[in-house]
């Protein structure tokens, strides 16, 4: 080797260690990035990835079985969700509508004594939703609901399953489709409905 | 846009008889509660940013002793050829199959193109996100989309209301009659000296399509910048002026 021959310095031990501890810790923080990433981008297609119970739906404040309700009490969706056939929202019921049933029916069962109490507070019960699309979507159910029972000569109850899956069978609810506008959009073009940007946005 | 004039089912349109104005304002008070528009304050009109789809606008006609107040609704005219819609890059404004010049909130960009190319300014800008007070959170119309920052937003004739009413007629198995309080727009409602008249100018029956007929041929009736072609489905019809017209006699 000639003198003045440039040479790379070699690291010293206690540089190796350090950049072995950054590269650790970066690819951490990359995994973490590519982790929420993932999330966020399932979640912005609709549904979340099935993992860790993501899919699940939420923790309602009254743990309500559908299963119970439809299933087994063979209640149509129309005796709670009133407002289905003749209005924009199919609604959820008023504590005193299940009050009707529940001031006798249902004793000792934790979930009632919880309705009771806030029926007795003259509350109202804080569900958490469960399907929403965004603000500028005017979502009508009535008109969805009597177009599909004419088609298809079946109950108002029977139409529900299209677009929310088989909700008696649901202990916990969840969204079953995607609800994304191109969902909207495709089912229209199926059934001969307005494709006019107007009919859903305004 | 004439072939698909004559294609289309419906043209919403509208009459103003402006002999029947009277500037009340109650057509912008029911306009901007229906619509859920935001509250304009002072320092928003200064800016010339305040949102009104229809707004009265007014002219003194003539000197002191002798002067009179004249008031015009202005609306958006909703323009067959309409110079709003070729400048949008995303098609966020086009005109639908009933005549009526559509604003598609989700597909905005706001780049305002659309507000500087019309001749009638009948579109408005988002500044900032609209805001109320708390007292006026829950009389927001559930129908109406609130716009927020950064889109463009105009008159759309209440489509939320013809949407409601052809809705109704179709689970119900009927036709929409002309004249249903139902369908007309807040401001037509609201109108107390009913200057306003709304309706199908494609049915022959309309009270609108019979008042158009009449006065458009030799009658009182024009269009806004009728000289530019923009085609509108606005028709206002003039002011009689018996005072004038006597003046004028005597003059002659």
């Amino acid at each position: 080797m000639l003198p003045g021959d440039f040479q790379p310095s070699r690291p010293t031990n206690k540089q190796l260690i350090k950049w072995g501890i950054l590269s650790l810790v970066s690819l951490f923080f990359v995994a973490v990035v590519v982790g929420v990433l993932m999330f966020v981008i399932s979640a912005w297609l609709g549904k979340p990835l099935s993992v860790f119970g993501y899919d699940e739906g939420p923790d309602q404040p009254i743990a309500f079985p559908h299963t119970r309700h439809v299933q087994e009490l063979g209640l149509d969706c129309t005796f709670c969700h009133r407002n289905v056939e003749t209005g924009a929202a199919a609604t959820i019921p008023p504590v005193g509508l299940c009050m009707t049933c529940h001031a006798v029916a249902g004793d000792g069962l934790a979930e009632v004594e919880k309705l009771r109490e806030v029926a007795a507070a003259g509350e109202a019960i804080d569900w958490v939703r469960v399907h929403r699309v965004p603000d500028f979507v005017r979502f009508n159910h009535s008109a969805h609901i009597i177009f599909f029972s004419e088609q298809d000569n079946i109950l108002s109850s029977e139409v529900c399953a299209v677009c929310h899956g088989d909700v008696g069978s649901m202990v916990k609810v969840e969204q079953a489709r995607y609800l994304k506008m191109a969902d909207c959009v495709n089912c229209h073009r199926d059934n001969n409905a307005p494709t006019d940007c107007v009919t859903c946005h305004y | 846009m004439a072939e698909l004039k004559q294609t289309q089912q419906r043209q919403w349109g509208m009459v103003i008889d402006l002999d029947k104005c009277t500037g009340c304002q109650a057509c912008v008070v029911a306009c901007q509660s229906e619509n859920n528009i935001p509250i304009n304050e002072e320092a928003h009109y200064n800016q010339r940013r305040a949102i009104q789809w229809i707004r009265v606008e007014r002219y003194w006609e003539g000197e002191f002793p002798d002067i009179k107040a004249r008031f015009m609704p202005v609306l958006c005219q909703h323009c067959d050829n309409a110079p709003c819609e070729p400048v949008c890059p995303v098609y966020a404004t086009y005109h639908n199959t009933e005549g009526l010049n559509v604003q598609v909130y989700n597909r905005c960009v706001g780049t305002r193109f659309c507000a500087n190319n019309c001749p009638y300014h009948a579109r408005f800008f988002n500044f900032w996100e609209p805001a109320w007070p708390n007292s006026l959170k829950n009389q927001l119309n559930p129908d109406v989309t609130v716009r927020s920052r950064g889109i463009m937003e105009k008159c759309t004739f209440c489509v939320q209301r013809i949407a409601r009413v052809k809705r109704k007629a179709k689970n119900e198995g009927e036709t929409v009659n002309d004249g249903d309080r139902a369908l007309s727009p807040a401001c037509v409602n609201a109108c107390p000296t009913e200057t306003l008249f709304f309706g199908d100018f494609k049915d022959p029956n309309s009270t609108v399509a019979k008042m158009k007929d009449k006065e458009t041929h030799g009658g009182r009736g024009y269009h806004l910048l009728e000289e530019i072609g923009t085609d509108t489905n606005v028709v206002y019809l003039k002011k009689v002026d018996k005072h004038a017209e006597a003046k004028e006699e005597v003059h002659a």
